[in-house]
């Protein structure tokens, strides 16, 4: 979509030229999110550094007709911050004041673009809040913002005892669609009246207005743990024992695991020293009082050992689970040594089946000759099977999008959603019907309207649009992925 | 918007399964007239109801415990007692205080937490999914049985603490809890309620960071009372945790402590809140945590002459239930009184209970830029304005 001069002055007069990208070269950074499949190039992408900057930008949007997509530091997994047929991308990404912590009320309020580690620095160099944190840990915590968090309820590692992004927003300040500003929440407070209207912006994929501010619950920055280093001949007896841990009473901060390709992909490339034959491995972490955390630990290394894990090591040493650890975050730079392109799916599951799921989900690739590789959050029960592709070759794209939906399906009859962390966005759109009756489609669209009667900000996300149409793949076009086809 | 002080209930409608709810709320479309549910201990809290209306009464069962997932599924009209009891047989509860007779849907229509939250959360951070029929008896499912789940909007927690203006739940789904091996109950004497207000950051953070706490007045004494829960040793060290952040505080002193089954721990907590139910005049405040103490501290004092107020606080979300067997003047001195010391602190109280003759008391906080929204909402979900009507958000009578 080209773009005339007078638009592109009017959205210079509120945020200034520096503030505004709109010659093709610089566009083209903006053309997907961290889901490269779908990729769009914006109208024009605008840098506000004010919730009123916002807000007169989302008015020049809706002056000038041009769609609105709300991004934060783009490393969303599914297409939710791509401009599909064009828009105006409303990047958060220099709103980074953090305007107050306030640690006797245990409350940060930070604007949406703050990176989430900053934030949490930011605490941790306050006066008393050496041992306070923003809890949501994302694999992104280092480049992504609290809004893009927020705005896609994200999880991390430590979400199992922790909780989910949402848990820990108190509130936020959104521009909404027609450019006016509201408050949810009750600023310090942790209560409020009427319905939960935070709860609902979380995870709602910036469709129903752009959060400029948050009112951040800070927590306990959990100070003793312990960390276990499991491994295993089969992954169904890592799922079990994740099961069984769970089942025990006890949760720990993550249970994360890796199924043998990863290990040895992860192994090859950085050299833990991980044994290359085995066939899982199950990394986990307690935290609590130190006095008893050995307590835990042991009931922990017996559940391991009752279902056969060949090796079991378990450490307190900072040194130690800092490389541990770092091995689980490097596992997804790892599989650029044994694919050009790979996409990852985020079922949630209920975690009893776990075991037969991953089998399962393996014998899917093997049945279509695609190799799955796993790496993912199993004590929430929530799999990341990694499908290795080349995407250049139009058919095993096609072949990785057709497999990615029996995968999905099958999570879904299993009583499990579609996803657990990364959301809807485009990429899984088409599902939604499967997860979802018409009926409940239809109260969704109706809460969009509530909030976005005339389809202006990040329509034909998240939830199905018969206004907006997203295709990823261009029927005459197919090594061109993305745009955006008007239904109506 | 009108609202009457005399009210004509139908006959009741009974409903235990989603079609039961489906067919009520077709009947009050084409009636017109609404479908009221306030729940048993919230029958005060908000505008009243419209002058005629169908009184929803709901009952219903657990459905689904599955064990290993720690995860159950219950009727929303499924008593918590009944929940509670079925959970026990496999050593699980829901972390959740409030009286035994109180529906689920009851819990979340009004958010309902208590001293438990410390260590648990909130309904907010349990609940995986629901059923719900909104206000054209269409049922909708949202969430899930799984621990995390982003498909779609949450609409699960839109409808915590929705006090029935958005839909009628019928199903809910929540994580359980292995209930602990050991509990620990302390008394904290504490000379000046205030001073907790400086300390609950450094207790937190600390290993004598509780899994229950309260905050009441003992013959004229403020005692926190504390529960630890986990293995004996755990709630031994927390404990010796306590001690230690005690001795460096001035006037604040373990008064009691006793090792407990977990029977005992949860009587505990509900006689804390005994007083609550019976009361006439009963308000929740909220104000930043860090001045809990602060305001318990200004709304004990009862004024000469009048009958001595009870209060009920949990220091570490800045909850505050106060109240007393009030007349309507004495009630509004206490509304009064409240506004005054919550003013500077931006707080905010919601009425439980008015007595009689006090209905005049505003029992919300005045409307916020969030209202259009909010009713955009209720127009979305409910457009004929059939579910409790005008309970907190305004009749509306501009047509959809």
């Amino acid at each position: 979509m080209g773009v005339t001069s007078t638009v592109v002055e009017a959205f210079q007069a509120i945020v200034g030229s520096a503030g505004v990208l709109h010659e093709r070269d610089a566009l083209h950074v903006y053309e997907s999110d961290g889901f490269p499949i779908a990729r769009g190039l914006p109208t024009l992408v605008v840098f506000p550094v004010s919730t009123e900057q916002v807000a007169r930008c989302v008015k020049a949007a809706a002056a000038h007709g041009l769609p609105l997509i709300p991004r934060g530091s783009g490393t969303g997994l599914a297409g939710g911050a791509v401009a599909f047929g064009g828009g105006v991308i409303v990047s958060t990404s220099r709103m980074t004041g953090i305007e107050s912590i306030d640690v006797a009320n245990r409350v940060a309020v930070a604007q949406a673009g703050v990176r989430n580690a900053a934030l949490s620095q930011a605490v941790a160099a306050t006066p008393g809040g050496t041992h306070l944190h923003f809890s949501p840990d994302p694999s992104s915590q280092a480049a992504s913002t609290v809004g893009g968090n927020a705005a896609t309820n994200a999880g991390g590692v430590n979400t199992l005892k922790h909780g989910v992004t949402s848990t820990h927003v108190l509130g936020v300040e959104l521009v909404l669609p027609d450019g006016s500003i509201i408050q949810t929440g009750g600023g310090s407070l942790y209560d409020h009246v009427g319905p939960d209207l935070t709860g609902l912006l979380c995870g709602s994929e910036g469709t129903l207005g752009i959060i400029t501010r948050i009112w951040c619950r800070l927590v306990p920055r959990p100070r003793h743990f312990r960390t276990i280093y499991a491994v295993f001949d089969s992954s169904y007896d890592a799922c079990k024992t994740v099961a069984d841990v769970i089942a025990d009473g006890i949760t720990p901060t993550s249970m994360e695991m890796m199924d043998g390709a990863m290990i040895r992909a992860v192994e090859d490339a950085f050299h833990y020293g991980f044994p290359t034959t085995a066939q899982a491995l199950l990394l986990m972490e307690i935290d609590g009082i130190d006095q008893v955390l050995d307590e835990q630990l042991a009931r922990c290394v017996a559940l391991c050992r009752d279902n056969r894990a060949t090796d079991v090591q378990q450490c307190a040493d900072a040194a130690k689970r800092a490389e541990l650890w770092s091995a689980r975050k490097r596992a997804f730079g790892a599989i650029g040594r044994i694919s050009h392109s790979y996409c990852t799916q985020d079922a949630c599951i209920p975690r009893s089946k776990l075991p037969e799921a991953i089998e399962h989900i393996c014998k899917l690739g093997e049945d279509v000759g695609m190799a799955i590789t796993n790496v993912f959050h199993a004590g929430d029960g929530n799999v990341h099977p990694i499908m290795l592709f080349d995407e250049d070759d139009h058919e095993q794209v096609q072949q990785t999008l057709a497999l990615s939906e029996r995968i999905l399906e099958y999570c879904i009859s299993l009583g499990g959603t579609i996803t657990g962390e990364h959301g809807v966005g485009v990429e899984k759109l088409h599902l939604m019907h499967k997860m979802f009756t018409p009926d409940t489609i239809g109260a969704f669209q109706r809460i969009k309207r509530a909030f976005d009667p005339d389809g202006r900000i990040n329509e034909g996300k998240l939830i199905p649009s018969d206004r907006v149409k997203i295709e990823l793949l261009r029927p005459t076009a197919p090594n061109i992925p993305g745009g955006a086809l008007a239904a109506h | 918007m009108t609202h009457h002080a005399r009210t004509n209930a139908t006959s009741p409608v009974h409903a235990r399964h989603a079609d039961d709810v489906i067919a009520a709320v077709q009947h009050a479309v084409r009636t017109g007239v609404p479908l009221v549910d306030y729940g048993r201990d919230h029958a005060g809290l908000g505008h009243p109801p419209p002058a005629t209306y169908t009184r929803l009464e709901r009952e219903g069962d657990v459905l689904e415990h599955d064990v290993r997932d720690l995860v159950v599924r219950a009727d929303a009209g499924c008593t918590l007692g009944r929940l509670q009891a079925a959970l026990a047989e496999a050593n699980q509860f829901l972390p959740i205080d409030a009286d035994d007779n109180l529906t689920l849907a009851e819990l979340v229509d009004h958010n309902v937490y208590g001293p438990l939250r410390v260590g648990y959360g909130a309904l907010r951070d349990l609940l995986l999914g629901m059923s719900f029929v909104d206000g054209e008896g269409r049922l909708v499912t949202v969430g899930g049985r799984t621990v995390k789940n982003v498909a779609g909007y949450d609409v699960t927690k839109l409808l915590v603490g929705g006090l029935g203006e958005l839909g009628v739940i019928t199903e809910l789904t929540l994580r359980t809890v292995t209930i602990p091996p050991a509990t620990q109950i302390v008394d904290l004497e504490v000379a000046e309620p205030q001073q907790l207000d400086d300390f609950q950051t450094d207790w937190l953070t600390a290993d004598a960071a509780p899994a229950w706490a309260v905050l009441v007045f003992d013959h004229g004494a403020c005692v926190v009372r504390v529960g630890y829960h986990g293995t004996p040793s755990a709630c031994h060290a927390q404990l010796r945790s306590l001690e230690t952040l005690c001795d460096q505080m001035t006037d604040v002193r373990i008064a009691a402590t006793d090792e407990y089954g977990f029977d005992e721990d949860s009587r505990e907590r509900a006689a804390a809140r005994a007083w609550r139910p019976e009361i006439p005049a009963l308000v929740k405040v909220i104000v930043p945590p860090a001045s809990t103490g602060f305001v318990c501290q200004s709304l004990a004092l009862t004024p000469t002459a009048e009958p001595a107020r009870q209060l009920e606080a949990y220091p570490f979300h800045g909850c505050i239930y106060v109240g007393g067997t009030l007349n309507a003047e004495q009630a509004r001195r206490l509304d009064a009184q409240i506004v005054h010391v919550i003013e500077p602190v931006d707080g905010l109280r919601i009425w439980h209970r008015r007595p009689r003759g006090a209905e005049d008391i505003e029992p919300f906080p005045p409307a916020n830029a969030q209202w259009p929204v909010l009713l955009r909402v209720k127009r979305a979900l409910d457009p004929h304005g059939i579910l409790n009507p005008g309970r907190y958000l305004p009749v509306q009578d501009e047509p959809r």
